[in-house]
């Protein structure tokens, strides 16, 4: 066996340990919320006592935690992620239909954010003009403002007032531009920061040097030579990007009243739904590591050096 | 066409940048784990050294965000300094009034003052936001520290965790904290805190990898210093400092997670004025009386930005760099 | 509009959607697609226009079902939809009359216990299976079938014994006692019947994809989206109480859930929906000033939204500080100020068009802080601590109210910071705390908490029964949180509920509204009301008897 593949079937052993933390913290952590899982599964409503004791048998509530974990971990194994109490639906049923218009929102934020981004870094990397100063002025105040408040505003101004965009959901594209927006707006003052300084780094190189003497202009150096490398810190931040995408898809998916993962499972927080909070955190523990564990792939191919420094 | 720039002195790429997967925004913090290891670095108050007069000269924009950042803490501290009417004494007839006067940034739906709430909602906010980066960064070094120094299984152990909880999305944890805990601005802090110590846990670690290579820590060592008095001694203060300036701009992102709190319905308890809990009221008077969301949230906004201004001064004072940047 | 159906005072003991707990806890929740039969008309386009086929309604609303089987979910947006996709055996008509709908024509037993339904012939069920009477004893043997888990289709047939099939055209219902409701029950969309072929499916399917005999066929349901329905073209059974026959106007209708108040109001003034509901008090002066807007409301029956005060612990035990409590709160300026004049202030724990609402209580008990201090100060609490509350030996004047954060609507948190400020003018420390929903509900079971805020949605006074009677204890199912134990309010409402004597009945509700608001067990607020907000373009719009919007007769103007 190679080296990496020796690495690559460590890490994956080991992200099958993380995956299964995360959904044994879900669990936990709804073992020791207040509240009853099946009061709050009636939707409120009082039920007679039989009908409580029996969907208290079915949930397996009436067993000792260590059994319902054992079963739990069992199910998780056999990757059964059990069925919703509140959706009443299989649970990954109902991930497969809401991780879609979050991936989609996801996408597209992201796209834009990055799009925009490059193209501030391009513009302003190494240079002292006022562009520069605006660029970096109008970063910070995207930093600075929550974005339920940018959405709040964006969709007063563009739907309520000027109604060019739908006001709540719909599978069109057009009502995916405020959300996207929303969210990217968040990303990219982060995005043309790290951008900037790997270009202005890159911009230090000699293979920059030498395609200057060769005569490239000077946007040709930027966008052919040095942008690829000022990309390099961009995998880094893949991890924090996706938990941001995903967190921001709680606030944005609240505003625009999309369907979508991020709503869906702040509402299951809130409704005790153990099978559908550890069923996200599952699926969102596997994104995570699969990406990490490609990103570090990603290394060790691009700078075999790195094979010291990543274990 | 600008001039190409050739010479400017940077520090080199992350060569011995323990794991590139880190979560953070890297800017400041990769920035840090790229300097060379083998000096302790100068810390962000011992600025007057070498560099002398350029270093020290401030410039106005960070004059005016260090002056609003201190306006932002007096509120805090004093708010009745800087707004004499009570921010809870409901007034229905004089409800959603426009700014004036008597109210100069206008009345909520109860005839409260808006300006009085903005001061006095300083203090959770800010709370909110330092009680959390506090957290986030005791956690970060303890865990940091002992997955530094206890060895490799408790090293890999403890990252391991941390990465269970980074898998989770920031927000989604501080909802389960806060449904675990229940709504108030301490959870509130805790929660984000929560959130954010893995990420302080994993660059504490890399930092204090990277220092206990130092040539000055293996001379400690060298002459006879006890490893927990070389880790204690050398070893944190040294990886503690780059993360102060972090910290500080944590502090913002705090401020703004803390507000999303509030916006979910899970902030504070009310009449406490919190500007994050505000907006979201105001929000459903946009239309009908705009002052009512407007200015707690060009409180949040400025605030974050004065915070990130003097942050950023901070850090390029700190590693040695010309100060002047953008502002 | 002109069909609307005017509820009100007339209506009789009709079963309305309430629901135990979901009340409880859902405050504003249940009241959402509610609403009561009003007599206000404003915004009600011209009468004589001719309906037209065509079209696609899309109605936005804040609510968002859980479970479409009638038989398991008990919350008002499901019966709605529902209403729409299943048929019952009778139909109600505007004055709480019951004509027929499935069932052509029934007789009742002399003892009151037996009915027989003789059923229509050529219904079919959206899956092409032919309604008969095995229909109706596998709908009403699912309802009360324990795996059911019904929440509020079971308790309707509480007195249900078993339907017998006589033939494929009769079958005659069983009752274990008489039951005045019964009819009324049936009549619900709880009790729609359903196609026995689907009703063998598993409870998931029952949930998610409904198969009933009505004028809407289901098509698709996006959790956090929308819920679309489709024109069941073979539809030839409307109820008597529609005004129409044949199948209905709309091509389709969507349920869009919004639970956002602006982005849902956003949605109507933008034209991306025709309906919505729940229009915020503050949208209202630009909903009327709108001429392609029109604005229909509806007073809620039932419980008013009010304050039921813990009197089993302290300090709220002792009716002195509750008395304070209620003479404190400056209702008439709070209410107008909040919901600029479109909400009432409720004067008693019934609203105005509920039956047996006690009129006589309203300008009894104004706001008199002079007296509220008077009474606290007679009840002990006079010393004041450094914030300006009342303490007593040391301890503060403290009460909890709690409520669940998801479940903050139509401004009631304002108004709780309204009641506090007045509270506070008084010297009492009033806490409201808003918590996530499944905590609410841990504290909700353990009685802990001083003040629940919300209302209920029932057409008579037995509401007061489900929320103050001994035997009907939050784990019985029923609303009394605190379990209280008052001989008084037992004897009067057990027997306004037994007794068949509408006098004696009248007579015991008003005595309990006053022994209520006498012994300050409850602090009423304001009197709920659902506004609607339509477009010029939607016609024939009408609150049903049950209250709820009902769409069999809506039309869309082609030409607007």
């Amino acid at each position: 066996m190679t080296s990496t593949a020796r690495w690559l079937a460590r890490r994956l052993a080991l992200s099958v340990l993380v995956v299964v933390g995360a959904a044994t913290v879900a669990f936990g952590a709804l073992q020791v919320v207040p509240g009853d899982p099946v009061h709050v599964m009636m939707g409120g409503a009082a039920p007679s006592p039989e009908v409580y004791q029996q969907t208290r048998h079915e949930l397996g509530y009436d067993r000792p935690l260590p059994v319902r974990y054992g079963r739990f971990l069992g199910q998780l194994l056999r990757g059964d992620l059990g069925r919703s109490y509140q959706l009443h639906r299989p649970v990954a049923e109902v991930i497969g239909s809401q991780l879609w218009p979050t991936v989609q929102l996801a996408l597209a934020g992201f796209g834009l954010a990055f799009v925009v981004a490059a193209a501030l870094a391009v513009a302003t990397a190494g240079r002292r003009s006022g562009w520069r100063r605006l660029s970096s002025a109008a970063e910070l105040v995207m930093i600075s403002t929550p974005g339920f408040w940018v959405g709040v505003l964006l969709l007063t101004a563009f739907s309520f007032r000027l109604q060019l965009f739908p006001v709540a959901g719909g599978d069109s594209l057009d009502g995916l531009v405020l959300p996207a927006v929303t969210l990217a707006l968040g990303l990219i003052g982060v995005f043309a920061q790290v951008m900037r300084e790997g270009l202005e780094r890159a911009l230090e190189q000699p293979f920059v040097l030498s395609a200057r003497a060769r005569g490239s202009g000077e946007t040709a150096v930027r966008l052919r030579h040095a942008l690829r490398h000022a990309l390099i810190p961009m995998v880094t931040l893949a991890g924090w990007i996706v938990g941001t995408l995903l967190g921001g898809a709680v606030l944005v998916e609240t505003i625009f009243s999309r369907e979508g993962l991020g709503r869906i499972t702040a509402t299951a927080i809130a409704g005790r739904d153990l099978p559908l909070v550890t069923g996200v955190a599952v699926v969102a523990a596997t994104i995570f590591t699969l990406l990490n564990i490609a990103v570090d792939l990603l290394y060790r191919v691009i700078d075999p050096r790195m094979k010291e420094v990543i274990r | 066409m600008t001039t190409p720039k050739l010479a400017i002195p940077r520090p080199e790429a992350a060569d011995a940048e323990p794991s590139p997967a880190t979560r953070r925004p890297p800017g400041s913090a990769r920035r840090w784990l790229s300097r060379p290891p083998g000096r302790p670095r100068r810390l962000p108050w011992r600025r007057a050294g070498r560099s002398g007069r350029d270093n020290r000269r401030i410039g106005p924009g960070v004059a005016i965000s260090a002056l609003v950042v201190a306006l932002v803490c007096l509120a805090a501290i004093w708010p009745g300094l800087l707004a004499r009417a009570d921010p809870n004494a409901v007034e229905p007839v004089d409800a959603l009034l426009g700014p004036s006067g008597a109210h100069w940034f206008g009345t909520d739906q109860l005839g409260r003052d808006v300006y009085s709430r903005v001061v006095h909602g300083a203090r959770v906010s800010l709370f909110i936001g330092v009680g959390a980066t506090g957290i986030a960064l005791f956690l970060g070094c303890l865990v940091g520290m002992l997955a530094a120094t206890c060895g490799r299984l408790v090293d890999e152990i403890l990252m391991r965790i941390t990465d269970v909880l980074m898998s989770f999305p920031g927000l989604l944890l501080s909802l389960l904290v806060v449904a675990v805990l229940g709504p108030s601005s301490t959870n509130a802090a805790i929660a984000i805190g929560l959130s954010g110590a893995p990420g302080f846990a994993r660059l504490v670690r890399a930092e204090a990898l990277v220092i206990r290579q130092a040539g000055y820590v293996r001379t400690a060592v060298t002459f006879g210093a006890g490893r927990a008095r070389v880790h204690l001694r050398h070893v944190l203060p040294n990886a503690f400092a780059p993360l102060l300036v972090l910290a500080l701009l944590s502090v913002g992102a705090a401020i703004i997670a803390g507000s999303s709190l509030s916006f979910l319905g899970l902030g504070p308890r009310v009449p406490t004025a919190e500007w994050g809990s505000m907006l979201a009221q105001g929000k459903d008077f946009l239309t009908i009386s705009w002052a009512m969301a407007v200015f707690p949230g060009l409180a949040i906004t400025v605030t974050v930005i004065a915070i990130n201004i003097v942050g950023r001064d901070l850090q390029r004072r700190s590693e040695g760099r010309h100060p002047s940047g953008t502002f | 509009m002109n069909t609307r159906i005017q509820g009100g005072g007339r209506r009789t003991r009709a079963v309305r959607r309430t629901t135990s707990l979901v009340a409880v806890l859902a405050l504003a929740g249940v009241t959402a697609a509610a609403c009561g039969g009003s007599d206000d008309a404003s915004g009600t386009p011209a009468a004589d226009a001719t309906p037209v086929a065509g079209g696609k309604l899309t109605y936005a609303t804040i609510q968002e079902p859980g479970c479409l089987d009638p038989g398991y979910d008990p919350s008002t947006v499901t019966g709605v939809i529902n209403r729409n996709i299943f048929d019952s055996l009778v139909s109600q008509t505007a004055t709480g009359e019951t004509k027929p709908w499935l069932a052509t024509s029934w007789t009742v037993s002399p003892d009151g216990k037996t009915y027989r339904f003789s059923l229509r012939d050529g219904v079919r069920f959206h899956d092409g299976s032919a309604f008969d009477a095995t229909a109706v004893k596998a709908t009403f043997d699912h309802a009360v079938d324990p795996a059911t888990k019904s929440l509020y289709a079971g308790a309707l047939l509480s007195a249900y014994q078993e339907t017998r099939v006589i033939d494929p055209r009769t079958a005659e219902v069983v009752l274990e006692r008489p039951d005045a409701t019964f009819l009324q029950s049936v009549g619900t969309p709880s009790l729609g019947i359903q196609s026995p072929a689907s009703l063998r499916r598993s409870a998931e399917e029952l949930c998610t994809k409904p198969v009933g005999s009505g004028a809407f066929t289901f098509v698709s349901w996006t959790k956090n989206r929308d819920l679309v329905l489709a024109k069941n073209t073979a539809y030839q059974w409307a109820p008597d109480a529609a005004s129409h026959d044949g199948p209905a106007y709309l091509d389709g209708i969507t349920f869009q859930f919004i639970s956002d108040d602006t982005a849902r109001f956003g949605a109507l003034t933008s034209g991306q929906v025709q309906v919505v509901n729940n229009v915020p008090a503050a949208n209202i002066r630009t909903l009327k000033a709108n001429n392609s807007l029109q604005y229909l409301r509806a007073d809620s029956p039932g419980l008013t939204f009010s304050l039921l005060l813990n009197p089993t612990r302290e300090p709220l035990s002792d009716v002195r500080v509750r008395r304070a409590l209620l003479r404190a709160v400056n209702l008439d300026e709070l209410v107008t100020s909040v919901y600029f004049g479109e909400y009432r202030r409720a004067w008693s724990l019934l609203s105005p068009t509920t039956i047996g609402y006690d009129k006589s209580l309203e300008g009894t008990w104004k706001v008199d802080q002079a007296l509220a201090n008077r009474l606290l100060d007679e009840a002990g609490w006079t010393e004041r601590d450094g914030d300006g509350f009342r303490t007593k030996d040391g301890k503060r004047l403290t009460v909890v109210w709690r409520t669940g954060a998801q479940l903050d609507r139509d401004s009631r948190g304002v108004v709780a910071q309204g009641v506090q400020a007045d509270a506070k003018k008084v010297g009492i420390d009033l806490q409201y705390i808003s918590e996530d929903v499944g905590t609410f509900s841990q504290h909700i079971f353990a009685a802990d908490l001083d003040i629940w805020g919300g209302s209920y949605q029932r057409p008579d006074g037995d509401i007061l029964r489900f929320a103050f009677a001994s035997d009907q204890g939050i784990t019985k199912g029923g609303g009394n949180l605190y379990g209280l134990n008052d001989a008084t309010l037992d004897r009067l409402l057990n027997e306004a509920s037994t007794t068949t004597d509408t006098a004696v009945r009248t007579k015991n509700w008003a005595e309990a509204q006053q022994y209520i608001i006498d012994n300050a067990l409850a602090v009423p607020l304001t009197v709920g009301a659902n506004l609607v907000g339509a477009s010029e373009k939607v016609h024939g719009l009408r609150f049903e008897q049950s209250s709820n919007l009902a769409f069999f007769d809506t039309w869309l103007d082609p030409t607007k």
